[in-house]
């Protein structure tokens, strides 16, 4: 249920997107450091969600939060003629890599589990059999 | 059972908002011309800005250089304006001094005829030229040809006479411009020339007019053998 959900707003998104007017290139960048802001806050979900301690409100507040927090550094950097967005591109990046890696640790680990279950299976089921032979 | 519902709405709406942004994004970059001022960043601007200036004072600095040639150039044109014009006028005086040009003013009109059996001959007509310049002529002419350095006056055969390579015959009409009383009283001295041609038995007859026109002098002049003399003009230069 929740998967489809995902896949009919990644569509919708993709089209409206598509169909959006350009926006001026010096708010793109904005844009970009919004777009990895709220990257990360989705792979932080993930990750919570591998975790279990997926909360709602923290994944909504971080998604919104996080993008609108890092387009207010970069427009103060901008201001202070410091370049922040750098500093936020680190952040976020940083995070995101340490989440996937969350995620991809969780499903390794889930893979390797259902091949030794089914290694464990085999190698029972073979005993099975050499009791039974052994009975016989 | 609520709590999913709503959960999968707001996980589909932040799907939704970040697959929008992110593709408005990918159609922002893919469509904007970098180098288009309007997309370009501050620094970028700035760098531009100032090559831009650099550019503009140099192109500033040939604008005066330039300017300053059109200046000089304008004093030549001026100069030369100037001179063309000295030289022009130069030209002209030239011109009038060799007979190129008609004149006009006040002077005498001499008419020689033949009377009876006495013929005018070309050196009544000589030594009545040569009183008229003794007189202050200034241009001088004879049956309209116009009497200049180089002219002749010479007899031909009988009655034809030759001036300026071109043959007359009596009446001869003598046109001078110059002071008119001096012509007047040159004449009329007492063995003056008409005294003389009046002796000789010659017509001679004379008005004096206040706008005599002596025509230009029609030939061609040409030095053949005279050459400028270039060691006086050295000389001279010394």
């Amino acid at each position: 249920m929740i998967y489809i959900a995902i896949l009919i707003g990644c569509i919708v998104g993709a089209i409206l997107g598509s169909l959006a007017p350009v926006i001026p290139y010096t708010y793109s960048s904005y844009l970009s450091i919004a777009i990895i802001a709220a990257l990360d806050s989705v792979f932080g979900g993930i990750a919570s969600v591998i975790k279990g301690n997926f909360d709602l409100k923290i994944f909504l507040s971080g998604f919104f939060g996080n993008s609108i927090l890092s387009i207010a550094l970069t427009f103060l950097g901008e201001k202070l003629n410091v370049d922040i967005y750098l500093a936020a591109i680190v952040v976020f990046v940083g995070r995101m890599f340490t989440n996937l890696a969350i995620i991809r640790r969780h499903y390794i680990d889930k893979w390797v589990n259902i091949i030794e279950s089914k290694k464990s299976k085999k190698n029972d089921f073979d005993n099975e059999e050499m009791k039974e032979k052994q009975k016989a | 059972m609520k709590g999913k519902i709503t959960m999968t709405i707001c996980v589909g709406c932040t799907a939704l908002i970040l697959t929008m942004i992110i593709f408005t994004q990918f159609k922002t970059v893919d469509e904007t011309d970098i180098t288009a001022i309007e997309t370009m960043r501050e620094t970028e601007l700035r760098a531009e800005l100032a090559s831009w200036k650099e550019k503009y004072e140099e192109i500033e600095v040939k604008i005066n250089e330039l300017d300053n040639k059109i200046n000089e150039y304008k004093q030549e044109i001026d100069n030369n304006a100037n001179t063309s014009t000295v030289l022009q006028e130069e030209v002209k005086e030239a011109e009038v001094y060799l007979g190129y040009t008609s004149l006009q003013g006040q002077g005498i009109i001499v008419t020689l005829k033949d009377k009876d059996d006495k013929v005018v001959t070309y050196a009544h007509i000589l030594q009545l030229v040569n009183e008229l310049n003794a007189a202050g002529a200034e241009a001088v002419s004879i049956n309209d040809e116009r009497i200049i350095s180089m002219s002749e006056i010479a007899k031909v055969k009988d009655k034809l006479i030759n001036i300026n390579e071109r043959r007359t015959t009596a009446p001869f009409t003598i046109k001078a411009i110059g002071d008119k009383k001096y012509f007047e009283s040159a004449l009329n001295i007492k063995g003056g020339y008409i005294d003389l041609m009046g002796a000789e038995g010659i017509d001679v007859s004379y008005t004096v007019e206040d706008n005599v026109i002596v025509p230009a002098y029609e030939g061609e002049q040409k030095f053949e053998y005279a050459k400028e003399n270039v060691e006086k003009k050295k000389e001279e230069q010394k």
